[in-house]
């Protein structure tokens, strides 16, 4: 336990030196504060569009926004903040493996679990706290201007489109053991998740993959009931889980 | 007792044989030197003495113990320092000697303690910037103490030397005699002259295999031949000694080899003597190890 704390205290220090924390940090709080804005903007720019789109035949009514509008610009964003997260923490690992860092760890008796449930453990560390930092701005300024209950299963909905990132993180992990280079854990890490995705277009397989809790905006308007993605949680719960734990053989069968 | 045993080591890479049952001892308290020529597989053998690749054959053991690629406890005996060691760039040199320590499950009292000694020996004592603006010297020094952080049975050093300029080198080389009461030193390297300098034992890799191996001093004595030259002031007295002694070999314009002992020198001596030529310098032939290793390879 205080081997594998030494070496998650390590990957704390990394990312806060190393400016990972002041950039996530930055790029989600501006996140959580542009999904209100934008909502409270809309009204604004369809005014000034008004005007040429009346020309053109088009004539723009009275737009309502509301806290949905600005949850649905949440989920809407929230990929890209995601994506990211995967780039900066790409070369975790293979940073380490090329410069040669980690073989001296290893030759100084770190076992090599420690290193995978370290670094799984700050990257999904890391990833919630941004996640929950966006999550608690939007939330924050929507409850300042509109009203929050009108998104029905709320609650639901953030923690399924959270769990999606902890399932990404887990394949980044997974493949950053398997791959040399940041390249091939981006590669494997976004391929797993199109192949998710293309898999999802057969309807009856849609409700049990990872890329189903993606659409759990639907839950904001009472459209779809939160159970329906009872399925696809825990497919992705133990997914995450596997990955990882798959990742702690891979590493130690690795030639460093 | 033997810190380190190798036996008939095999490895390939794809279909290249880097090893061919590698056989190796290093008695402990030794300063051994693990010569071989560039790509020779010294890295290649030393990363498998620490279970970081997997030998296609054979057997190690150190300090008695069997070694095992991946999870490698024999690894508490050893401090290891790479070629070019490479730390975390964004700690300073005590922060990464007290993770080295914890990731040992050293006592951090222990650790505080031995980091001190260790950076003073290595002269980063006052050092208290990070890591990343370190020149090449100052990070083969931290490489040193890091590995001597758990006060290791042995210390395996790759080519700690080659990439320092003749002050740093020296600097290396003079904190490796300084361990070497407590600590068993491996190091390899294709400067011979280091080796002559601070080991006590040698062997030389050729081939995938070791083609000479034993106590610096012994090889150098079994290895002694009865030679001497004499250096003459103009050609024309290297003619008169090359005349008077038909079997001895010119070599260079007026320096002449002959072969023999003791007796020889002064039958030559006093020829020179009674003949009054002038005489440069007259030497023993010193065997070198580079001699040595260049009639193995041969």
């Amino acid at each position: 336990m205080r081997v594998f704390l030494a070496f998650f205290k390590k990957e704390l220090l990394e990312s806060a030196r190393s400016g990972k924390f002041l950039i996530l940090g930055i790029l989600f709080f501006a996140f959580g504060v542009m999904n209100p804005a934008i909502a409270k903007l809309t009204p604004w720019m369809m005014e000034m569009l008004a005007e040429e789109l009346a020309a053109s035949g088009m004539t723009v009514g009275e737009v309502a926004v509301d806290a949905l509008t600005s949850w649905t610009q949440f989920f809407k964003n929230i990929p890209m903040a995601l994506i990211a997260f995967v780039f900066l923490y790409s070369s975790s690992f293979t940073k380490e493996y090329e410069s040669g860092t980690l073989v001296l760890m290893l030759t100084r008796g770190l076992a090599r679990r420690n290193v995978v449930l370290a670094k799984a453990a700050v990257m999904e560390l890391v990833w919630s706290a941004g996640y929950f930092l966006c999550f608690g701005v939007t939330y924050g300024y929507n409850a300042y201007y509109w009203d929050n209950s009108i998104a029905v299963e709320l609650m639901p909905a953030v923690m399924n489109w959270w769990l999606f990132g902890v399932f990404t993180v887990a394949l980044l992990i997974l493949f950053s053991t398997l791959s040399r280079n940041s390249g091939g854990v981006l590669l494997g890490t976004g391929g797993c998740v199109l192949v998710s995705y293309l898999v999802s277009m057969i309807p009856k397989a849609a409700k049990y993959l990872p890329t189903a809790l993606m659409n759990s905006a639907q839950l904001l308007t009472g459209v779809e009931k939160a159970d329906e993605y009872t399925a696809a949680v825990i497919i992705t719960a133990a997914a995450s889980v596997i990955c990882i734990a798959l990742a702690v053989p891979i590493l130690d069968k690795k030639q460093i | 007792m033997n810190v380190l045993e190798i036996h008939s080591l095999e490895k390939r890479f794809g279909d290249k044989r880097v090893l061919c049952g590698l056989d190796m001892i290093v008695p402990e308290g030794s300063v051994f030197g693990f010569v071989g020529r560039n790509g020779a597989g010294k890295t290649t053998t030393m990363k498998s003495v620490l279970g970081l690749l997997r030998p296609d054959g054979g057997e190690i053991f150190v300090a008695g113990e069997a070694v095992k690629f991946g999870q490698t406890p024999t690894n508490r005996h050893i401090g290891y320092l790479p070629d070019v060691p490479e730390f975390y760039a964004f700690m300073t040199p005590r922060e990464y000697l007290q993770l080295c320590g914890e990731c040992m499950n050293m006592e951090e009292k222990e650790i505080r303690s031995r980091s001190e000694e260790l950076l003073e020996l290595v002269g980063l004592g006052s050092e208290n910037h990070r890591i990343k603006g370190f020149s090449r010297g100052m990070k083969q020094r931290l490489g040193v103490a890091q590995a001597l952080l758990g006060s290791p049975k042995l210390l395996i050093c790759d080519e700690p030397t080659s990439a320092l300029d003749p002050i740093g080198r020296r600097e290396i080389l003079d904190v490796l005699i300084s361990v070497r009461e407590r600590t068993t030193v491996l190091f390899s390297t294709h400067v011979l002259s280091d080796v002559e300098s601070i080991c006590t034992d040698v062997a030389l890799l050729e081939g995938g295999r070791i083609a000479m191996q034993g106590a610096v001093s012994e090889l150098k004595r079994a290895g002694r031949r009865e030679e001497f030259r004499a250096e003459m002031l103009v050609a024309d007295s290297a003619e008169e000694l090359l005349e008077a002694f038909p079997d001895a070999v010119r070599e260079g314009r007026v320096t002449v080899a002959f072969s023999g002992g003791e007796e020889r020198i002064f039958e030559v001596l006093s020829f020179i003597g009674a003949n009054k030529l002038p005489l440069r310098k007259i030497e023993r032939a010193e065997t070198s190890l580079e001699s040595l290793f260049a009639e193995v390879i041969k």
